[in-house]
């Protein structure tokens, strides 16, 4: 997919969640919270689908590591993210739609371990590992 | 994952640092929202709980002053404008979100007239502008 399709891809997806949120938040509609969150499971489904089948490729007989491509231990963390976002996002829903008693301490955890780990990603480009010549 | 990090540094036209500053301003925030929540309840004001965002804000726009800055002196005086231009726009964008929707936190029943479109509409302005800048970095 070329930059232009990503952009307009994710564009699309956040634009029909904030309006959905919007309308919810407002009282305009009585949607369950699950609903509101429907672009938001589709994104993540493409995008784990797409992880998915990059991971797959890297398990095939002949794959060449040195094609430029980030390595798999990186797209696992990727995976990781996606799910714990996922995690997340299901359980916010539950307990917007009061299906499950947590505080919002435990609902927040998958959410600031994947940010962690997003933070320590960053900090690595931002300082990279200074190697002896 | 769907972008790279030079991908993303080129679209949003925010540094790594900032973007890093910006994660870590969410990362407390979220911990204050939980803690305030779950724990204090009225004890801790919204505004405090904001506080880690509108911090990230300000350090933000004093490093692209700062950049700005370099880069006029160094006689990149077009890259530094549009880049200063820009970066504030975005940066007053989301402050404008923040301060409204801290405002109706703090008082829901005087900010009845302050609905979450109107809260939300500097994000969907923010949006539209990314999408163009989008077309121009592709």
């Amino acid at each position: 997919m070329s930059l232009a399709q990503r952009v307009l891809l994710t564009w699309v997806f956040t634009l029909v969640f904030l309006i959905m949120l919007v309308l919810k938040l407002d009282g305009k509609v009585q949607w369950n919270w699950f609903l509101i969150f429907l672009p938001v499971w589709i994104f993540d489904g493409i995008l784990i689908l797409m992880l998915a089948i990059k991971m797959a490729g890297h398990c095939k007989p002949g794959y060449d590591p040195r094609n430029g491509s980030p390595d798999l231990r990186l797209r696992t963390w990727y995976l990781t993210a996606m799910l714990l976002k996922l995690g997340f996002c299901l359980t916010l829903c539950a307990k917007l739609e009061k299906l499950a008693d947590l505080k919002l301490t435990f609902v927040c955890i998958p959410l600031w371990t994947m940010l962690l780990g997003a933070l320590v990603e960053l900090g690595v480009n931002i300082f990279p590992e200074r190697r002896e010549a | 994952m769907l972008f790279s990090l030079r991908e993303l540094v080129q679209w949003l036209g925010f540094a790594t640092f900032e973007l890093f500053l910006h994660l870590l301003a969410l990362l407390v925030f979220s911990m204050l929202v939980a803690l305030r929540m779950d724990l204090f309840d009225a004890k801790l004001s919204w505004w405090l709980v904001f506080v880690p965002l509108f911090a990230a804000d300000g350090l933000s726009t004093y490093f692209t002053a700062i950049v700005s800055i370099r880069l006029y002196q160094e006689n990149e005086k077009r890259l530094a404008v549009l880049r200063l231009l820009w970066v504030l726009t975005v940066l007053s964008l989301k402050l404008v979100c923040e301060v409204l929707l801290c405002q109706k936190l703090v008082d829901q029943e005087r900010a009845r007239d302050l609905w979450f479109g109107l809260i939300v509409s500097p994000l969907f302005i923010l949006l539209q502008l990314l999408m163009i800048r989008a077309c121009r970095v592709n």
